[in-house]
């Protein structure tokens, strides 16, 4: 792959195009599939929705698309209205779940099925489809059929499928989910720097919190039709604004506790965690519901701990080990590997905040 | 499965696995061997009898007979007009109604699928009448010509080549395979051109030969309506001259075989210089091969 051809290719590009989606509504008999969502992307940016099956993310990136009919609102493309355009009008790249070369087309040739709908010129879509099989790394397979790829390839032949047509706007609707692990993350990667090298502006569908961290300028996360909420993956981590984003966005534990200051809640059978009181303040003595992150939590060995350790699960980099006490409460930590060696079965341990809750409501 | 069991045999470890395999394999020919021998030995005796004259000697007397009767090219020819006419209609008709139903109201297949084989179970006759009441208010253009004839067989071959084409669509995944050609920029007339026909060309195939095979060996509606067809001539030659008649049945068997196997070599060769994949396209020919045939 030389450095020359990929230039060319991002040259190829207009820089990325704004893109606006303003109250999208749709509607299946009288279940809502999306209740006037608004959600605006930056040029350039890679934006992830994410959320649960059924939340109406894939209904969204699917009426960007042009591929399914809106009950409502208006989506708009840089300052072009395509609500009313058919998705073969829209010039959006668009890569599926499911394998979605054409089974008779050699990788190639799907490679340059956009090109040819235009009547580009045979020989500007051999160039084209060189770059672009040469941007995936694809180019000694540009003769196979689909049937003789690996899942990983196809996707990646779909990417250049799809960009072949220079889109304004890329579309992947959960495009790494039929992969196993491996091939995942590394195509996850890939994807990425693509993306980031074209500079185009990009919607990705997924339901793995783990992917949407990796991957997303912005993360959307969706519950039922509507954004719950959208900020960068450090904030949507960190700083969930509801309940259902702390729980959807990474493992959380959910406490009693009472407020005992502006910055302090006292957690039951833990002691005293600082939280951030700046959008919830409450009053000294309210009784709340205290969200933690396993890896928030520090564990000591004590005489008078009144914690039990159940399991320990390793996961490499670090250990999950699931605790109890008497009152019959679980709690789930995460610890370095190193650490974690010197908690054994039958210690009596107390834990202990070490960073901040996460989320403090009223119970 | 096999191929480890194969193994344990040779090594001789498991004697007993090898022969369970050996019994297998011969169970296997044994049962292919009857089939065979069902089907060929009818064949066999008719052609016998077709070349047999007077007193035992051999004769191809009944087959140049035949080939100087005027009714038996001008019979032949309609059912081959008919025929094509069938098929033409049979993929109008199809290839739209199949690919809206996977795409759009995919709920109900299973009606569409139950109503393609209400012919099987209402009887032809009915069938026949319904058809003619239905369209009476046409041109006699059509009423009085065969045209009526491929009306009748479009829908009486439904069964056949409604669930070969079905079963076609039903092994892409269409819908995908639309939504990617149409966000790629594809009209509907290019999705079709460029995309669908070539991935269901097996599909269609099948429900073209189906319904082609139906229309040459078709004799009860045809007579009804008094169309001397060729399975129609074939009957009435049977009841003056009987070897002509065996050897008539002979020709129709050719005559159905034939374009089969021009498709499949046709379409064999085109796999093989377009490095296709040849070994499971050759499994689908090969299937409907044996689906024309039977």
């Amino acid at each position: 792959m030389t450095q020359a051809t990929n230039t060319d290719i991002s040259s190829n590009f207009r820089n990325g195009v704004k893109v606006d989606l303003i109250g999208l509504s749709r509607y299946y008999k009288d279940v809502a599939a999306l209740k006037s969502m608004n959600l605006s992307a930056s040029p350039g940016e890679l934006v992830v929705l994410l959320g649960p099956s059924g939340c109406g993310k894939t209904t969204a990136l699917r009426a960007l698309a042009g591929l399914e009919v809106l009950d409502g609102g208006t989506v708009m493309i840089g300052s072009k209205d395509v609500t009313r355009l058919p998705a073969s009008k829209r010039n959006i790249g668009m890569v599926f779940q499911s394998y979605s070369l054409f089974p008779n087309m050699t990788a190639k040739a799907n490679v340059e099925f956009g090109l040819k709908v235009r009547k580009v010129s045979s020989s500007e879509r051999s160039k084209r489809s060189a770059e672009l099989l040469d941007l995936i790394g694809l180019s000694s397979q540009a003769d196979r059929y689909p049937h003789q790829l690996s899942g990983g390839q196809q996707q990646r032949v779909a990417l250049a499928r799809a960009l072949a047509i220079k889109p304004e706007v890329l579309l992947l609707d959960e495009p790494l989910s039929a992969l196993d692990a491996k091939v995942r993350s590394q195509l996850r990667d890939e994807i990425r720097r693509i993306q980031l090298e074209l500079g185009i502006t990009t919607f990705f569908v997924t339901h793995d919190q783990e992917e949407a961290l990796a991957l997303a300028d912005r993360i959307a996360v969706m519950r039922a039709g509507e954004i719950e909420q959208i900020d960068t993956p450090l904030s949507v981590y960190s700083q969930p604004t509801t309940e259902f984003v702390a729980e959807f966005v990474g493992k959380v534990n959910r406490l009693a506790g009472v407020v005992v200051s502006q910055e302090k809640v006292d957690v039951e059978s833990i002691g005293p965690i600082s939280y951030d009181s700046k959008n919830t303040p409450f009053q000294t003595g309210t009784k709340v519901q205290v969200l933690i992150r396993p890896e928030a939590l520090g564990i000591m060995i004590s005489d008078t701990g009144q914690w039990r350790l159940v399991s320990k699960s390793f996961l490499g980099a670090s250990v999950k080990l699931n605790l109890t006490n008497p009152a019959g409460q679980r709690v789930i930590v995460e610890l370095s590997t190193g650490e974690a060696t010197l908690i054994e079965q039958d210690s009596p341990l107390s834990l202990f905040g070490k960073s901040d809750a996460l989320l403090v409501q009223r119970a | 499965m096999v191929a480890v069991t194969t193994n344990v045999g040779r090594n001789g470890k498991e004697p007993g696995a090898a022969n369970v395999l050996k019994l297998g394999r011969a169970f296997r020919y044994g049962v292919l061997g009857l089939v065979g021998i069902f089907f060929i030995i009818p064949i066999l005796a008719s052609a016998r009898f077709s070349f047999l004259g007077n007193n035992n000697t051999i004769t191809i007397s009944a087959y140049t007979e035949l080939f100087s009767t005027p009714q038996f090219w001008s019979t032949l020819f309609l059912s081959v007009k008919i025929g094509l006419g069938t098929v033409l209609l049979t993929l109008a008709l199809l290839i739209p109604t199949v690919v809206w139903i996977h795409l759009r109201v995919p709920k109900l297949k299973r009606v569409f699928e139950s109503i393609s084989l209400l012919p099987l179970v209402i009887p032809s006759v009915v069938v026949t009448l319904g058809v003619i009441t239905s369209f009476k208010s046409l041109p006699n253009i059509i009423m009085g010509t065969p045209v009526i004839l491929a009306l009748e067989y479009v829908i009486l071959a439904l069964p056949y080549s409604y669930r070969t084409f079905d079963s076609a669509v039903q092994a892409i995944d269409l819908k995908t395979l639309v939504d990617a050609g149409q966000s790629l920029g594809a009209g509907w007339s290019k999705l079709l051109r460029l995309v669908l026909l070539p991935n269901l060309r097996s599909g269609l195939l099948g429900a073209a030969i189906l319904a082609f095979a139906f229309c040459l060996g078709e004799f009860a509606v045809a007579s009804l309506l008094s169309f001397t067809t060729f399975p129609v001539f074939l009957v009435q030659v049977g009841q003056v001259a009987a070897s002509q008649a065996v050897a008539l049945s002979l020709i129709a068997r050719l005559f159905t075989w034939m374009p089969l196997a021009v498709i499949i070599i046709s379409f064999g060769q085109r796999n093989a210089s377009s490095k296709k994949k040849t070994v499971s396209l050759a499994k689908t020919i090969e299937q409907e091969e044996t689906t024309g045939i039977a």
